[in-house]
């Protein structure tokens, strides 16, 4: 779909503008971190074992013998190491656990208030209000579609809103 | 025994910059892709160093050892580093070299461990020293020539792959309780771009390698953002924003590249639409809350983190701000930032941005620059110290965020001393802390009512 070339704008009529939105701040939070969620994936598609072969995919949790049986790349690779790793560099080796748990394992949170940590960096919310950007073209969003809040700016952008993107379940 | 080299090992989340110490080599690191890489259309997996002889670069699918920002896939990263000191890049024998390697900043005291099991256990390294990448900086040449001294306050900005931070440094240390984060990096921003570009044109989800191309290529920093908006709906004849990328076609061995004015094109090519995808997808650094993440921009991240500063010398953090990282190498950055900074900064103060001439491996050149210092041994932590006290040896000589404060140390053993999974073959976590500490120089945390 290339970009609508010279296409005239029409205006939303005040109707749909004056509409009271109003849902679930809960639900639209949930949204917006699933969102951010997706933006810090690696993959989109998570290939299958047919497509990739055996060699080379995630450790699944759970799916597999634990211990012994795991190999792990090197292992694979077979670079002819004759040194038999300690237990520690076993340990991070085969059980790998995602960030949330290193956080909570860390202890970071329980240390005392005056000290910085990775929880206590991040930056303050902003100032001012977010500006509303219309989710489908990108250009100002002056309205907010009554169903699932989502801001678009002219008729074009809500009918192509409401066609392909808008959330009926929201989540 | 003497290490016969240094090992310096930029480790970013997506590139490892890398290189030694040693005639043969050139100042130049090489840059290693830090993934695991499938390529079906190769039908091959690439480790690390390996990705250079990758040639079909579509729907790859990626193992990256970090997760925002934190090293947590060891068997990947294992693999990427058995690589780079094999014969293949570094050519060197750890347990006679000496290793100078970055982690994250805030890295979690949990994983410090396993860097330094890994360092002695696994490689045997004869000596090691362990860094974030702005406290490197003050040893490179960020804020002017080798020869004048660096300034006694600088600002580091670092915007890398997972994150962007502002580190600020005062005569030589990190001042961790004024380092601000900020969760937008250039893995964020190539997803952003593919999401956008995937709902209005081409479906690209799966094709990380070339949208991150199409990034680094067409995307720009705007210093209007208002008013390239508006000229986004110009007549695309008269639209001085919108570019043409020809995707690439690695089946007929062509790059992805811009379209030039009128160039002719293949029937067969597909070209993607860059209108204000090019300004709006690096925009989220500046305005996080566009994507609905509830955080500060970057300029007012750096405002944040000077308020948190001695006020006496605020003024001299304001005047010495260096941009570092790949995500400041969009054009516009610089500018952008100057002027949103500008009308942050108190009016009486003068507002300088330093920027490097490659802003990816300034951190490691910093660090080489380090590691051929003189007083560089003096700094680092030998196998038979940690064989002696473990990871307590590291703890001791390394500065980090938790040598800002007395207490924590004491907390985190307490702490892990009570942990349900605790490893029998550790040494006692109660052994006595003696030196180190007190000579470092952590007085300079800032004092007085700031502190509260
Ligand atoms: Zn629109
Ligand atoms: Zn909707």
């Amino acid at each position: 779909m290339p970009p609508k070339r010279g296409r005239p704008r029409r205006q939303v009529q005040s109707t749909a503008a004056n509409a009271q939105v109003w849902i679930d701040p809960d639900v639209l939070a949930k949204r917006t971190k699933k969102h951010l969620e997706e933006l810090e994936r690696s993959n989109y598609t998570e290939p299958s074992a047919t497509l990739t072969g055996a060699d080379d995919e995630e450790p699944e949790r759970g799916s597999s013998v634990r211990g012994r049986a795991r190999q792990t790349i090197s292992d694979k690779r077979e670079h002819g190491r004759k040194k038999k790793s300690t237990m520690n560099v076993r340990t991070a080796l085969l059980y790998r656990k995602n960030l949330t748990t290193l956080i909570e394992e860390s202890g970071i949170s329980s240390l005392p208030a005056n000290c910085p940590t990775y929880l206590t960096a991040v930056v303050p919310p902003p100032n001012e209000p977010p500006r509303l950007i219309c989710s489908v073209c990108g250009y100002w969003g002056k309205y907010k579609c009554v169903r699932c809040a989502m801001p678009y700016c002219d008729l074009n952008c809500e009918a192509v809103h409401k066609e392909t993107r808008c959330e009926r379940r929201v989540i | 025994m003497e290490p016969s080299c240094i090992a310096v090992l930029d480790n970013g989340a997506c590139t490892v910059k890398c290189g030694r110490t040693s005639v043969s080599y050139d100042d130049q690191p090489r840059l290693i892709t830090n993934a695991v890489v499938r390529s079906r259309g190769d039908k091959a997996t690439y480790i690390g160093h390996e990705f250079d002889q990758c040639r079909d670069f579509s729907s790859l699918h990626y193992r990256l050892p970090f997760e925002k920002g934190y090293l947590v896939d060891w068997d990947a990263q294992k693999a990427v580093w058995d690589g780079i000191f094999s014969d293949e890049v570094l050519k060197i024998n750890p347990s006679e070299s000496s290793l100078l390697i970055t982690e994250p900043y805030f890295n979690l005291p949990n994983l410090q461990e396993v860097y330094d099991q890994f360092v002695f256990e696994e490689y045997e390294f004869h000596s090691y020293f362990r860094s974030t990448p702005a406290a490197l900086i003050p040893h490179g040449t960020l804020y002017g020539n080798s020869s004048s001294a660096p300034p006694e306050c600088m600002l580091v900005v670092d915007s890398g792959f997972s994150f962007t931070h502002v580190v600020p440094i005062m005569e030589g240390s990190i001042v961790w309780s004024a380092v601000k984060r900020l969760d937008v990096g250039g893995k964020l921003l190539t997803n952003r771009l593919k999401e956008l570009v995937s709902f209005r044109q081409w479906n690209m989800m799966d094709e990380t390698y070339i949208m991150n191309e199409v990034k680094e290529s067409c995307c720009y920093v705007s210093v209007d953002y208002r008013r390239d908006l508006d000229m986004c709906r110009w007549d695309p004849r008269k639209n001085p924003i919108l570019q043409e990328y020809i995707l690439p076609n690695f089946s007929a061995n062509r790059n992805g590249r811009i379209r030039k004015a009128g160039e002719l094109i293949n029937e067969a090519d597909q070209i993607l639409y860059m209108n204000n995808e090019r300004f709006s997808v690096p925009e989220t650094i500046f305005h996080p809350s566009d994507i609905e993440l509830q955080q500060q921009g970057l300029p007012g991240a750096i405002a944040s983190s000077i308020s948190l500063l001695p006020e006496d010398v605020q003024g001299l953090f304001w005047v010495n701000i260096g941009l570092i990282g790949g995500n400041t190498k969009f054009p516009g950055f610089c500018d952008r930032l100057m002027l949103e900074l500008r009308s942050l900064a108190p009016s009486d103060v003068e507002v300088k941005v330093y920027t490097a001439a490659d802003p990816t491996t300034e951190a490691y050149k910093a660090a080489l620059a380090f590691a051929r210092n003189s007083a560089f041994p003096s700094h680092v932590v030998t196998r038979a110290e940690y064989q002696e006290s473990g990871s307590n040896a590291c703890r001791r000589k390394f500065k980090d965020w938790r040598s800002s404060d007395r207490g924590v140390d004491q907390t985190l053993d307490r702490r892990k001393g009570k942990a349900p999974m605790q490893d029998s073959d550790e040494e006692p976590s109660s052994a006595p802390r003696k030196g180190g500490r007190t000579r470092n120089r952590t007085g300079i945390q800032p004092s007085g009512p700031r502190r509260r």
